[in-house]
């Protein structure tokens, strides 16, 4: 009690000295922490649609990389005083970019982590180039962070639009469904999803039928899986790059529609373990799909997730164990800098390479921040086969990191 | 029959009705004349209760039904025929006449409502937004009678009817009265009122002004014409 | 040509939700003068009614389509009972704040249970394909189509062929009015609005098997089910249903021959109702 008291105290002393100093004095002196105290902030999406698969439980991710980074520096660590603030973006871009604002200016926070929704982290990614501090995207897809809009603030760790549609659409062609009818929601995602799926398939030597945009959101795919088999020439693989509550509408419709036994497989661009277990993994057994990560592709990331599951009760996405990972990495490197400075950090961390039980062979790349790791070719597992109700995954191959994501890209200029 | 006390009914700051008071005996047709705009349709409503905000008491048969709703008084016997007549155009004839519940006593069987009037008979089937203006009308009082109302409230059912109609209402009217029905009819035809009527109330500017008889209205009836604006 | 009878099947099917909920919608707005928007809530309820019947006590279809409207529905009445029932005298703004709160509550409720993502649920029963002549159309579909239009129906003869029937059209033209005929139309408002509500729910029991459940199915759908009362007429039953099946297939034709419409024509269409007849096709000038 005594002991507590004092460090009230000698907290509220500290703060009132800073105080006198006025504002950023002896922040700007480099090689210091800010304000003696590092902040993450999580922008996440925290009760809309993406909160099973980033939400209350990236938080979770990226305290748990704090408590084990001061769990293992102790004394030594550059700060005792390191924080984890959250914020809801309700996947609003507008929301997004007020959120992230106050988490930078008002609240200090030193790198935000998460934010799911393209929208939403395009957003997050300008705010951070004009707060000069770091962005750790683990939640959205789009491959424009590390082009168009790419800046030396924001990182990419998880996975991308490219890494999706290359691993399914070069796999499924290569195994023979040469012919492809795909459709995909009529937003930015699903644009973006069908521009790389057509890439992957042609390289792969196969075929694009026909195309269909769909309306965002439905709940009738009825007219496109009626106009499947009537396309000439049939084609032998229906590519949905649907996301979420439309992927299970498409999945549960292709089912009643018999299209599997009309000779037309199904291919999915995004696949999380909730839509398995919406869907049914009984209906999807089998299905391929790619992914950055899953909790039980090796000893390693199920040891991690063993002590997640401790943690939260539940078994973490590959966005939380990316949220992790990209959180550890961070605070390592303002370890090895004894600074939070972005620019001092960002030092240290580009052009490094290491593997962890999230990212394998992985390079953090300097020429647009793109983590490039190795993926997973995978497929859903027959429930007969699961350990336990969670695992849904199968490894169908590795795909070397080298392969998984694109090149840097020409549009991409971080100096 | 029918005793209002002491009415009185607002429309924001203006008076429509002030301290009204009046009574229709059993048997009696009774008229309110009064320029547009003197409370007559308001005097009606606020007897059959669709408007709840007034002051003043309202008594049916020596009961007093201040408090009771709209279709409390109904089937308490008051009959209301609407200045619009009120006839749904989505039900047909029939369902239209069916529509009021039945007094056990008083109602007409449907057999004597379609004798009393022939042609709803034959246009049994149509929907009512069918039907011409006579016929409605016809419609509207054979409604009322059918589910035995025994104070009839008319709000100006001879408007815009022709000659040989007008005359068929007052005969139905007229009948309705030997068999004990009363009326409160709101008329402007000052000489139908005379025809049908035993006495007749002067509204103006929502205050009973004069009451009178037949033989008044008939030696006044130019001076009456003229104030009515007729 | 089959191509295009198999897809106009197709937005009958979708045109049989909309119609279940148009209907429901009707009837309640004919009867109360309340405009429900949390009709879309009550149809999402009714798919989380039978996921949780399933989870509770392994119930499945069958029990569902029984059960699930009848609670709904009784929950309906409380809720008009204790609610939607004062709104009769205020302003139409507070019937729009009223049952949209209703909705966002309903919504927020069940995401704290189930989060926001889709619930599994059975395949149903009529698994497979039938032949329909000229094309073949999953069985379920087909169910869910003849069970729409048998409701349609047995509603359509339920107003023109019994006393409620007569009591509630009556109501719905001149509200006031039949109350000066010694009908009490309170007393039918509340297991009308019951009725209104255990439609959205059946309709969401029947979409369980074949669409994805999650706590935003019905504000994703109801929008739709607006523009479908709006085209239809307001309070017009006939209307309603009629253009409930018409819009389906309006969809249904438009993403495959005007993909770039297909979102908007059903706007479009209300857009032009609108102008031409403001009270809708079906519908009656509200007297002033």
């Amino acid at each position: 009690m005594k002991h507590r008291l004092s460090t009230v105290v000698a907290t509220a002393a500290a703060g009132a000295l800073l105080a006198g100093c006025g504002g950023g004095g002896p922040s700007s002196g480099g090689g210091k922490i800010s304000d003696d105290k590092i902040v993450l902030g999580v922008l996440t999406d925290l009760s809309g649609v993406y909160a099973d698969i980033a939400g209350p439980n990236s938080v979770q991710a990226v305290q748990m990389a704090v408590d084990d980074f001061k769990k293992k520096y102790g004394d030594k660590a550059v700060t005792q005083n390191i924080e984890v603030i959250k914020a809801d973006h309700q996947n609003k871009p507008e929301i997004a970019n007020t959120q992230a604002r106050e988490m930078y200016d008002r609240k200090q926070a030193d790198a935000l982590f998460d934010v799911p929704t393209s929208s939403a982290a395009l957003a997050v990614q300008t705010v951070a180039g004009q707060a000069k501090k770091l962005y750790f995207n683990t939640g959205a897809a789009t491959t424009e962070l590390a082009g168009k809009t790419c800046n030396p603030y924001t990182y990419e760790w998880a996975y991308d639009t490219y890494m999706l549609a290359h691993g399914t659409g070069s796999a499924v062609t290569a195994q023979g469904g040469k012919n492809w009818y795909t459709i995909y929601p009529d937003y930015a995602f699903g644009q973006d999803m069908q521009k790389k799926f057509e890439t992957a398939i042609t390289g792969a030597g196969g075929t694009i039928v026909a195309k269909d945009p769909t309306p965002f959101p439905s709940d009738n795919y009825s007219t496109f899986l009626l106009k499947a088999p009537r396309l000439k020439p049939k084609p032998n693989v229906l590519g949905a790059l649907q996301a979420g509550g439309d992927l299970a509408n498409v999945v549960k419709q292709y089912e009643q529609f018999k299209l599997k036994d009309k000779g037309i497989e199904l291919a999915i661009g995004l696949l999380f373990d909730s839509d398995i277990k919406a869907i049914g993994a009984d209906k999807l057994a089998g299905t391929t799909f790619t992914t950055a990560w899953f909790w039980n592709v090796d000893p390693k990331a199920q040891a991690w997730a063993d002590r997640f599951k401790e943690r939260t009760g539940q078994r973490p996405t590959f966005v939380q164990a990316a949220d992790y990972s990209a959180a550890t990495h961070y605070l390592e490197a303002a370890q090895k800098a004894g600074s939070d400075k972005a620019a001092d950090v960002s030092k240290e961390l580009d052009g490094t390479k290491f593997s962890d039980f999230f990212a394998h062979n992985a390079t953090i790349r300097a020429e647009d921040h793109r983590i490039v790791h190795d993926a997973y070719l995978a497929k859903v597992k027959d429930p007969a086969k699961a350990s336990e109700p969670g695992d849904y995954t199968e490894r169908v191959k590795t795909i070397p990191a080298a392969e998984a994501f694109d090149k840097p890209s020409p549009d991409c200029h971080l100096s | 029959m029918l005793e209002i006390k002491g009415l009185g009914a607002r429309y924001g700051e203006a008076t429509a009705l002030d301290e009204v008071s009046l009574h229709v005996d059993e048997g009696e047709v009774v008229t309110l004349v009064g320029r547009n705009g003197a409370g007559k349709t308001t005097l009606l409503r606020c007897a059959m209760g669709l408007r709840r905000d007034m002051t003043g008491r309202v008594a049916l048969a020596g009961r007093d039904i201040t408090a009771a709703p709209p279709h409390r008084r109904a089937r308490l016997g008051l009959g209301y025929v609407p200045d619009d007549r009120g006839i749904y155009a989505g039900l047909s004839v029939e369902e239209n006449l069916t529509l009021p519940p039945a007094a056990p006593r008083s109602a007409w069987p449907l057999t004597r409502i379609y004798e009393a009037f022939p042609v709803l008979a034959a246009r049994r089937r149509f929907p009512g937004g069918k039907l011409s203006g006579g016929e409605q009308q016809m419609l509207a009082l054979a409604r009322v009678l059918r589910a035995g109302a025994r104070v009839l409230l008319c709000d100006e059912p001879t408007e815009g009817l022709a000659p040989v109609i007008v005359q068929q209402i007052g005969e139905i009217l007229r009948g309705a009265k030997e068999h004990g029905v009363s009326v409160l009819l709101v008329e402007q035809n000052l000489r139908f009122a005379s025809t049908v009527a035993d006495r007749h109330y002067l509204l103006a500017q929502g205050r009973v002004v004069e009451s009178l008889d037949n033989t008044e209205v008939r030696r006044r009836e130019g001076e009456l014409l003229a104030y009515l604006g007729l | 040509m089959t191509s295009f009878l198999q897809q106009a099947f197709n937005g009958l099917v979708s045109g049989s939700f909309y119609a279940l909920l148009a209907l429901g919608l009707a009837v309640i707005f004919g009867m109360l003068r309340v405009v429900n928007f949390a009709h879309g809530a009550l149809y999402m309820l009714g798919a989380f009614g039978a996921v949780a019947l399933a989870d509770t006590t392994g119930l499945g279809f069958w029990w569902a389509l029984l059960l699930v409207p009848l609670a709904l529905a009784l929950t309906g009445t409380l809720l008009e009972r204790l609610l939607i029932r004062r709104l009769t005298a205020l302003d139409p703004l507070y019937n729009f704040l009223l049952t949209f709160g209703i909705a966002l509550v309903c919504q927020d409720l069940l995401r704290m249970k189930y989060g926001a993502h889709s619930q599994p649920y059975e395949r149903g029963p009529f698994t497979g394909s039938m032949d329909l002549g000229l094309f073949d159309f999953p069985r379920y579909q087909v169910f869910v189509l003849a069970v729409s239009v048998t409701l349609c129906l047995a509603v359509w003869l339920l107003l023109t062929h019994t006393r409620i029937g007569t009591i509630v059209r009556a109501a719905t033209e001149r509200p006031e009015l039949t109350r000066a005929f010694g009908i009490d139309t309170g007393r039918w408002v509340t297991p009308v609005f019951g009725f209104g509500v255990g439609l959205a729910a059946l309709a969401g029991v029947l979409a369980a098997p074949m669409r994805a459940v999650n706590t935003g199915m019905g504000s994703d759908l109801i929008i739709t089910v607006f523009a479908v009362v709006v085209i239809g007429g307001l309070g017009s039953v006939f209307g309603s249903v009629l253009a409930g099946f018409t819009i389906g297939m309006l969809q249904a034709l438009g993403n495959l021959y005007v993909p770039v419409l297909s979102q908007t024509s059903v706007y479009l269409l209300m857009a032009v109702v609108l102008l031409v007849r403001p009270a809708g096709l079906f519908g009656k000038e509200e007297p002033a």
